[in-house]
């Protein structure tokens, strides 16, 4: 945890925090997320052996930001030592799942019939469960990979605390699986033996028992996300109404689901020079000041908050990203 | 012990009373004496209506804020809006549950106390004779119903006697109810509680009531 009192408004607290194991950054889309989760991804990889970049926003921009292309699995971010990125597809749906299994297992869910269906339909049904399962998988990915951090570059607001809530979802939906399957387990197995079997020879047990363990792998992410030691989410907002406004819904949500956050990215600050002419700049300087006020009284005790400036330039490449990262750590210095 | 003709009659009222005001609202009266008597749950209702007033109150000084110009502020009182409204709930539907089995157990003493009563007195007193018909008062087949189902020729039975007091009692309150409307000079019950009764050779009133139904 950040120290008590005294909350310096750079990102040095998280830097230097380490038994963070994973964190998560989020907030409205365009405010600058990936951008952030970049800088922090370059800031940490300098601290720490090796860290993890991983993108589930449908939208990827991690390839955009830096310039280079990433998939499914990790992949070292050429410029930047001991950082690696992903992306994900959290609307992977579980038909992904089943499909591949391969037309054996389309077959034999159409094979079970009632039964089969009735699990397709079951899936379908739990909200979010689709998504639940690319994340349990990229879990599993996860785990089996020895970083020291990973970095979750999520979509924006909602999705991010759907994303979140995924273990207790597929908990309490893999809870209800077994409980049914307790009940029926006989039968279905009855059935399954009939129509001559699972594809490659599994049993209904075994199916289950896979369920189990990716319900105790969930379990075990989901006590670890709760923990302040190893997890906290970083918002990252601008300083106009709605953002600040999904920032504190998302803030208290968060408080909600016992996830800890302690630090808020303020993105897009303009800082015109004093005898600037342009109209515009200084009106929305202006409204920024306004709401950057609310910001400090509101979260100035409890939260680091960064604030990032507007370049002139677009945030692209590992060099650019690079240096702004540095600002996370020094507070940026506003030109006079 | 009470006269058995008089119980009858007393539950017939009771029973009587009980349409005419409904169930809900007796209810509603049991509970609000219960909740002022010194019971656990008078304490539970007193603070589930000091959270709601307290979540009003919040709810109303968060309208008062405007959030674009004093966020902090606002973002404050909602978060204790917000507090105080799930505290509310929580609370709220733990009393709610404790209504649901009050309500249930004060509709089976209701029913018991009345038409279940009801029905054991018909039971149990279907043999007895309420009171005698002096000889020849009335024809046999005339004597036969006023005895239905069981009680000796000749007498009235309490069936009978449960028939006669329920249609004396609506009689009675139906009149009330129309002399009452007919003093007030207005309908006092029903859809159109409020408006003015029009009679023939009410000319003065009836217009006057005329009028002021077109002003509203």
């Amino acid at each position: 945890m950040a120290e008590e009192g005294d909350m310096v408004s750079s990102l040095q607290p998280i830097l230097d925090q380490k038994s963070l194991k994973w964190i998560f950054v989020g907030g409205k889309g365009g405010v600058g997320k990936t951008t952030t989760s970049c800088s922090l991804a370059v800031q940490m990889a300098k601290a720490r052996k090796s860290v993890l970049l991983i993108s589930t926003d449908p939208a990827h921009n991690l390839s955009d930001a830096f310039g280079m292309k990433f998939g499914k699995d990790a992949r070292p971010v050429t410029g930047v030592e001991g950082l690696a990125a992903m992306e994900i597809d959290p609307n992977g749906s579980i038909n992904d799942l089943i499909s591949a299994g391969g037309d054996d297992a389309q077959e034999a869910m159409q094979g079970l019939g009632g039964v089969g269906s009735m699990f397709q339909d079951m899936a379908f049904s739990i909200p979010g469960v689709d998504e639940a399962m690319s994340f349990a998988e990229v879990l599993k990915q996860v785990k089996g990979m020895e970083y020291e951090l990973i970095i979750f570059d999520t979509a924006p607001t909602g999705h991010t605390l759907r994303f979140l809530q995924f273990p207790s979802v597929l908990e309490k939906a893999l809870e209800k699986l077994s409980a049914l399957s307790n009940q029926f387990g006989g039968m279905i197995n009855n059935l399954v033996a009939a129509r001559g079997g699972l594809p490659n020879g599994q049993s209904f047990d075994d199916v289950l028992k896979k369920m189990e363990d990716l319900r105790n792998t969930i379990g075990d992410v989901n006590k670890q996300f709760k923990n302040p030691d190893l997890t906290t989410f970083i918002p990252v907002m601008i300083p106009e109404f709605l953002s600040l406004y999904e920032t504190e819904r998302m803030i208290q949500e968060l408080g909600n689901y016992e996830i800890d956050t302690h630090a808020i990215v303020v993105n897009q600050l303009l800082f015109p020079k004093k005898d600037n002419p342009c109209e515009q700049c200084n009106a929305r300087r202006k409204m920024q000041k306004k709401y950057l006020e609310q910001i400090d009284d509101l979260y100035g005790e409890d939260f680091n908050v960064v604030k990032m400036p507007l370049l002139v330039n677009e945030v692209r490449g590992v060099d650019s990203i690079t240096k702004f990262s540095e600002m996370l750590v020094k507070p940026y210095e506003a030109p006079e | 012990m009470i006269s058995i003709l008089l119980l009858v009659f007393l539950l017939q009222v009771a029973i009587h009373l009980l349409n005419t005001f409904g169930a809900q609202t007796v209810n509603e009266l049991l509970w609000t004496l219960y909740t002022k008597l010194p019971t656990p749950q008078s304490k539970d209702a007193a603070q589930s209506s000091k959270l709601r007033a307290d979540v009003v109150r919040l709810n109303r000084d968060m309208r008062a804020v405007s959030a674009q110009d004093d966020f902090a502020k606002w973002a404050r009182l909602r978060r204790e809006h917000d507090k105080a409204k799930e505290k509310y709930d929580k609370q709220s539907a733990d009393l709610q549950s404790f209504r649901t089995n009050f309500d249930r157990i004060v509709g089976f003493l209701r029913w018991g106390g009345t038409q279940g009563l009801q029905f054991v007195c018909n039971f149990w007193f279907s043999g007895h004779a309420m009171f005698w018909l002096p000889q020849g008062w009335v024809p046999y087949p005339a004597e036969w119903v006023l005895s239905f189902p069981r009680a000796p020729l000749g007498s009235i039975s309490i069936n009978v006697w449960t028939m006669a007091c329920a249609s004396v009692i609506a009689l009675v309150s139906e009149a009330t109810r129309a002399t009452w409307a007919l003093r007030e000079g207005k309908v006092v019950e029903g859809p159109n509680k409020g408006e003015k009764i029009r009679m023939e050779g009410m000319s003065g009133g009836a217009g006057g009531g005329g009028n002021e139904k077109k002003e509203l």
